[in-house]
């Protein structure tokens, strides 16, 4: 009787410890490994790279919308221009989402999109006897450079702008603007992402493998997800672009008030956020590395972007409007940025950091 | 039963003065290396590193914390303006952040959107409060920007020269030596002047800095170079404009500013033209730039923004070490102790308690500094006395997040206008009272340069 008590139990102990599921598959550690690399080079190729392209094109319409306007000043032709702007602040707004390497290290963030617009000087420059050439504008402070100045001859206050109220120096100043964007800053952008001394897609490419930005894997990913990148935009547009104008009660302070579009400005942020997570362009993206190893907080984070997307839907008024008049609306969007960004900061950093190894 | 009393007497004695024994810091061995600044350290390495905020705020410390970093970072705008105004009417640039990139150093360049090299200018002599004597017209700074209608009080021409430094291995390294002239001034000087070149330093640990104690930073000071190591180092007293009292100096790189509430105040004064209740004057006053300018109120920062800035700088933290279990890393740090650069680059000293911010309060820190002036030597002087500091003296730089500042940055430069590319160049540099140390850094095998260079990396 012993002995058979001892071999059953022998037996369930053998039963027991052939189930026991192996802790690592090595197969499973080297896709992983290899979808790194892929999403990676995805991330410069697919989801970088043709945004900032795109950003060219739409800042070579917009130039040679002004021009035109300069030219043909009518109301269809400041129209054009006026959506060539916006067409070129989505684009921009979308590549916040990363502002990884040269966008802050070369300052072409703060030379185009510096805030508030210096009116005082502003006012003193149009009636200057500056020539208002685009070699004078890139010497300006940067509150008289970029989008905004630019947004505020393009449309005015309260969007008022007319053709016929435009005069000489305003147009020249638009011309030059428009040019000291495209030549001193936006093509400058793309170009130290695709070509030396910079080449930062090399760069990214090569994390972990010789780069000289990132010498690990690692980097580049919390780079991408941290106060540079996703959770960092999230931040700023919760807890200051929005959290500001709304706990203060003043419609001065917020970013594009002359063309009605500051909202849309919050909103392209995060699908900018959500493109680095998802890849575009057919290409990887941190969700799939994220849902090899951890399926359910891939569709907590996706869930969670789409949360705060459809929340902007909620606010049906200009953002100067809803602070005072959709408050509850503004406060539910704003809880959904917080909550998205301390997933982004918390959840998925602690994922990163417990499965990039290299 | 008298061996009892015995036996009893001398457990007593002995109980009773281990008890009395006041409890020492733990060993060096007791402490995490890479806690730098203390509980008041942050685990990050990014290029955002200088920026955290230090952990453990409460939700208010915290928004408080919030608006002082966007005020940090915020573009001012000339008068009159509804929000943020008061550039001007001459300025050096146009935000905090526009200088000290990411919270750290700035670049050493003049007269850019993104320049962090300004100009201190005086003349010979001192004012009523023993500093430097303001020169006409020009006061103690030189603005190189203007809003529209006034002029830059003049432009800084930067010219380097090379200048190698062989070693006795025969490795030949080429540093720069910067030479400073005024172009386009606005106004004639008369008499002789002095120019002292300031790069904007980075903001690592600066509450924890000033909560050192004085009695601490004096300790450091070996007035007749009692252990015959060459250093004998200096406190700098200087008169704040804001007690109205001389106190002892910590910051600005001669050490000329006693308190951050001065030092943040007189940057938004002077770099800025920014005026404040600490600094209600604007840096043009009296000079022919202010006419013909509109004025607005003032001041014109409100003073809750001045005070929520001090915090917001009191309470960033300080970054982490990183690979200080490395072994040349740790060879690298026997030998800059062996060859004294800690001699004034001082490892660890401890803050003074401060009940109303736990965080800074009594914290064992390494910032690698002793905030003593030292005689630097001729190729470094400015020639610029600045209260007690001669024209070769200057205030030892902490060395707390160094290796970070090509990724601050993006491209580091060391020393106090810049000159030095690399750590390497910034040693080779060093005379006066750090020549000991210098001669034998050239002594040393490339290797060993390399450790030490690696070490300094991992600050």
């Amino acid at each position: 009787m012993k002995n058979t008590i001892f071999i059953c139990a022998l037996g369930i102990a053998t039963i027991t410890a052939s189930c026991h599921k192996a802790t690592q598959n090595p197969s499973a550690t080297e896709n992983f490994a290899t979808l790194e690399q892929t999403v990676i080079n995805d991330f410069a190729n697919n989801t970088a790279l043709p945004q900032y392209a795109n950003m060219v094109s739409a800042a070579v319409a917009l130039n040679s919308a002004v021009t035109t306007l300069h030219s043909a000043t009518t109301d269809a032709n400041l129209q054009t221009a006026q959506a060539a702007w916006k067409t070129l602040r989505t684009g921009w707004e979308q590549c916040e989402g990363f502002l990884i390497g040269p966008v802050e290290a070369n300052d072409y963030d703060p030379n185009t999109d510096t805030w508030p617009t210096d009116k005082t000087q502003l006012d003193s420059l149009l009636a200057s006897n500056n020539a208002l050439q685009a070699g004078d504008i890139a010497v300006l402070p940067q509150s008289l450079r970029g989008y905004h100045p630019l947004e505020y001859m393009l449309f005015g206050v309260g969007g008022s702008r007319t053709a016929a109220s435009l005069t000489q120096k305003q147009k020249q100043y638009m011309v030059s603007l428009a040019a000291d964007m495209l030549n001193n800053n936006i093509q400058p952008l793309y170009q130290s992402w695709v070509s030396a001394p910079t080449n930062y897609a090399q760069q990214v490419i090569t994390a972990g493998k010789g780069s000289a930005a990132y010498t690990k894997r690692l980097d580049f990913f919390l780079d991408i997800t941290g106060d540079n990148g996703m959770a960092g935009i999230c931040g700023e547009v919760g807890s200051e672009k929005m959290y500001e104008p709304f706990i203060n009660k003043d419609s001065t302070i917020t970013e594009s008030p002359y063309s009605d579009n500051t909202l849309l400005d919050f909103k392209n942020n995060i699908i900018g956020a959500q493109n680095v997570y998802l890849g575009l362009n057919g290409g990887k993206g941190l969700r799939d590395l994220v849902a090899l190893q951890n399926k359910s907080l891939d569709n907590k984070i996706q869930a969670q972007f789409a949360a705060a997307i459809s929340a902007f839907s909620n606010i049906t008024v200009r953002y100067e409007q809803a602070i005072f008049t959709q408050r509850v609306q503004v406060q539910q969007l704003m809880d959904q940025l917080a909550a998205l960004k301390d997933i982004l900061e918390n959840d998925l950093t602690d994922f990163l950091k417990q499965y990039v190894k290299d | 039963m008298k061996k009892i009393y015995i036996v009893f007497g001398i457990a007593v004695f002995v109980l009773a003065f281990s008890m009395c024994h006041k409890a020492a810091d733990f060993p060096d061995s007791g402490y995490d290396e890479r806690m730098s600044g203390g509980e008041a350290t942050v685990l990050d390495e990014s290029s955002k590193a200088f920026t955290i905020a230090i952990n453990g705020l409460s939700a208010r410390d915290a928004r408080v914390h919030d608006i002082g970093d966007q005020t940090f970072d915020q573009a001012f705008v000339a008068p009159p303006s509804p929000i943020f105004t008061g550039l001007g009417p001459v300025y050096n640039n146009i935000s905090c952040v526009n200088c000290h990139r990411n919270d750290g150093e700035g670049i050493p360049t003049a007269g850019f959107s993104n320049s962090g090299l300004l100009f201190r200018i005086s003349q010979p002599g001192t004012d009523a409060h023993g500093g430097p004597l303001a020169v006409p017209e020009y006061g103690g700074q030189i603005q190189d920007q203007a809003v529209l209608g006034a002029k830059p009080e003049a432009n800084i021409n930067i010219a380097y020269t090379d200048m190698p430094v062989t070693y006795p291995d025969g490795t030949v390294v080429t540093l720069r030596k910067p030479n400073y002239t005024l172009q386009n001034m606005y106004l004639p000087i008369t008499g002789s002047y002095m120019l002292s070149p300031r790069l904007a330093p980075p903001m690592v640990g600066l509450g924890l800095l000033e909560n050192v104690p004085e009695q601490t930073i004096l300790s450091f000071v070996d007035a007749g170079d009692t252990n015959g190591d060459g250093i004998t180092g200096k406190a700098n007293y200087v008169y704040d404009v804001y007690t109205k009292k001389q106190e002892i100096g910590k910051f600005g790189l001669k050490a000329n500013t006693p308190t951050l509430l001065t030092q943040i105040a007189t940057a938004y004064q002077q770099d800025m033209g920014v005026t404040s209740y600490v600094q209600p004057v604007e840096s043009a006053y009296g000079q022919q730039q202010m006419h013909g300018v509109a004025g607005d109120a003032h001041p014109e920062l409100a003073d809750s923004l001045l005070n929520y800035v001090l915090y917001y700088v009191k309470t960033l933290a300080v970054p982490a070490r990183r690979d200080v279990t490395d072994a040349d890393v740790k060879t690298g740090q026997l030998i800059f102790n062996q060859i004294n650069c800690s001699g004034c680059h001082r490892p660890t000293m401890r803050t003074g308690v401060d009940v109303t911010m736990p965080e800074i309060s009594n914290q064992r820190i390494q910032p690698f500094t002793d905030l003593l002036l030292h005689d630097m030597g001729e190729g470094l002087a400015d020639n610029r006395p600045d209260f007690l500091a001669t024209g070769t003296e200057w205030r030892t730089q902490p060395l707390w997040g160094i290796g970070l500042l090509q990724k601050t940055t993006g491209t580091a430069y060391y020393l106090h206008d810049g000159r030095a590319r690399t750590l390497e160049e910034a040693i080779l540099w060093h005379d006066g009272e750090a020549k000991k140390s210098k001669q034998q850094f050239l002594q040393l095998s490339s290797g060993e340069r390399a450790k030490l260079l690696k070490f300094l990396g991992s600050l």
